[in-house]
């Protein structure tokens, strides 16, 4: 009896292990199969293969795609300004700013980049300021690393684990003041293999801002924390200001094309419906993370959020980019312009008038 | 008629008096007020954080002046910029005048305002030069938070934050240039940022989103949960900017007054 209840404590000990193992074998199959998270994708170990300064860009700029294949060291330094531009056509602002225009300089990396940062605070500015990188791994977003004085400057240095499309931002208190005020960028970090070709890039960032005065009230309008805490945006702009992007400043490009936007949404409250007025995504990397999404009308970007979308143009005329809470569009200035340049493509669209 | 000469003369005697406490290097003299004793309540609210009760004190009526601190290093040559140990203050130190002991003729104007881009430990050695110290962030702030006397406004941070929302002025202005508070006091916002005897005793940095679990935790998110006020953002700026520094730092809004324990 007593051996036949071992024998039976021994089996079903088997079977357990039986079990297990195989278990074990589908769930290492599983994540073979999906993206590998954080450091799987970076050797650590691996030796860094050369340093090269990061090209920085003001909107709608993009920095070119990357041509190196090998972890590098990569220098980035941006310098924080504090300073008054126009937010409208005879209104203005004391933006505070990360590198001079909102948004801040958009910066361009590599997974498995060592990026050496440099956030330095300039001598004329009144607060101090820090920045907090989405791309980052490690306290603060490297908040806490960069507490800069005006004069000051300074370091830290993280590893880029994860592909996507970052939004960095100032973190110092009071955080929504420091947003509301047009301190954030976007950090991209391109895949091992690159991002596919296209033939145009653009960078475009929303933000909501909060003045005392009404949207084109003229004047230096200073900035309405009543206004922010109750969420009552003044103004939705596209890259900091009204009229940024429209007319003459729209963004180019022709039929035939494919266009990349690289989109993000600094808030510091609103969340974006991001649409082109007569077009269609054809690729949205939701969030600006890896998945894409194929064939969409609109997508959301979050506060501290970001979308990568892409499309092919058809025919020739102004695509209108809009937050599609349409009141900001049409009432706050929440409107950016692609002008597509080309033949008409009446295979396509044809207007019968 | 002897009687009016006399009291002209006594008029004249004080007026003298106190244009040669304007001038330069004769800081002896400056007037001080007195702040009566109270309770400063820290902008952080935790387990461990009290009420501080504070001493009544004396504090410099205003900030000392470009044209007081070259007295001061007239005086004391190791505080010259040429000479001046790294250590105590970095390369931004006086680096707005035009030599040693000058600033440039057409910078006149600002003899009589703040000095500024000094470091803490310059301002210590001028303090004690005086026979004074620096105020302590508690004796600070409650000076700072005396009412004002000679303007209107609703509120004081509402007052303050509209100083950080323009950028600084490409000159400073004089001290006395903004406004003065119920003990007397001139300027304790809007002008210039001050130091404190103790400004690093509010722990170093200011991110402080809940990654750490000291009183910092004030700056965003879960942190903001332990402010006492919520809306006292000009609270929040000077307690970043005050993380922010080391005492070596000259900055070109950072300037000092003295103060004296009763």
């Amino acid at each position: 009896m007593r051996f036949l209840t071992k024998f039976s404590q021994v089996r079903i000990g088997l079977l357990v292990t039986a079990l297990s193992t195989s278990a074990l074998l589908l769930s290492c199959q599983e994540t073979g199969k999906d993206k590998p998270a954080d450091t799987a994708a970076v050797d650590l170990n691996a030796p860094l293969t050369g340093t090269v300064t990061a090209e920085l860009t003001d909107a709608p700029l993009v920095p070119k795609p990357l041509t190196y294949n090998t972890p590098k060291k990569v220098m980035v330094e941006l310098e924080v300004i504090e300073k008054v531009m126009k937010i409208s056509d005879d209104t203005e602002y004391t933006f505070w700013t990360f590198g001079g225009k909102v948004p801040g300089k958009f910066i361009r990396v590599r997974v498995g980049d060592l990026v050496d940062f440099t956030l330095k605070n300039a001598a004329d500015s009144k607060v101090v300021h820090n920045i907090d990188l989405h791309a980052v791994n490690g306290p603060g977003g490297g908040a806490e690393a960069t507490n800069v004085a005006p004069g000051q400057s300074a370091n830290f240095q993280f590893r880029v684990l994860q592909p996507g499309l970052f939004v960095y931002h100032c973190a110092t208190g009071p955080v929504g003041m420091h947003i509301a005020n047009g301190m954030y960028g976007l950090i991209l970090v391109e895949p091992a293999e690159g991002l596919p070709k296209v033939d145009r890039e653009f960078y475009l960032m929303q933000g909501d801002f909060y003045t005392k005065g009404k949207f084109d009230e003229k004047g230096l309008q200073p900035f309405d924390e009543e206004k922010a805490i109750k969420e009552q945006a003044d103004y939705v702009l596209f890259n900091g200001r009204v009229r940024s992007t429209t007319g003459k400043n729209a963004l180019q490009a022709n039929v035939g094309e494919n266009v990349r936007l690289f989109v993000g949404n600094g808030g510091p409250n609103l969340i974006s419906s991001f649409h082109a007025i007569g077009e269609i995504f054809d690729k949205v990397y939701m969030e600006g993370g890896s998945a894409v999404n194929h064939n969409v009308q609109t997508t959301l970007i979050p506060a501290g959020g970001s979308s990568t979308v892409e499309m092919s143009l058809q025919v020739p005329g102004v695509l209108n980019l809009v937050d599609h809470s349409i009141y900001r569009a049409f009432n706050k200035g929440a409107i950016a312009q692609i002008k597509v340049s080309g033949e008409e493509n009446p295979a396509v669209f044809k207007s019968n008038k | 008629m002897e009687n009016m000469k006399r009291f002209v003369f006594l008029i004249l005697l004080f007026a003298a008096s106190i244009g040669a406490g304007a001038q330069p290097g004769r800081a002896k003299g400056k007037p001080m007020h007195t702040v009566a004793k109270g309770v400063y309540e820290p902008f952080f609210r935790t387990a461990t954080t009290m009420p501080v009760p504070v001493a009544a004190f004396r504090i410099d009526e205003y900030a000392v002046t470009n044209a007081e601190f070259i007295g001061f290093v007239k005086q004391n040559p190791a505080w010259r910029r040429s000479r001046v140990n790294r250590l105590f203050a970095d390369k931004n130190y006086l680096h707005h005048w035009a030599t040693d002991t000058t600033l440039a003729p057409a910078d006149a104007k600002l003899l009589q305002a703040p000095v500024v881009s000094v470091s803490w430990f310059a301002a210590q050695a001028y303090s004690r030069w005086q026979g004074k110290r620096l105020p302590t962030v508690a004796e600070w702030e409650l000076a700072g938070n005396g009412k004002p006397r000679n303007i209107r406004f609703d509120s004081l941070t509402d007052y303050i934050l509209d100083w950080y929302k323009r950028p600084n002025p490409k000159v400073l202005p004089p001290v006395k240039s903004t406004y003065l508070n119920q003990y007397g006091l001139y300027d304790m916002h809007g002008l210039i940022w001050e130091w404190t005897f103790d400004f690093n005793s509010f722990v170093g940095s200011t991110d402080s989103r809940g990654n750490t679990t000291d009183e910092v935790q004030a700056f965003c998110a879960a942190g903001a949960v332990n402010v006492k006020d919520k809306t006292d953002y000009a609270g929040f700026m000077r307690y970043g900017y005050r993380g922010s520094l080391k005492g070596n730092f000259c900055i070109q809004n950072l300037g000092f007054r003295c103060a004296k324990s009763i």
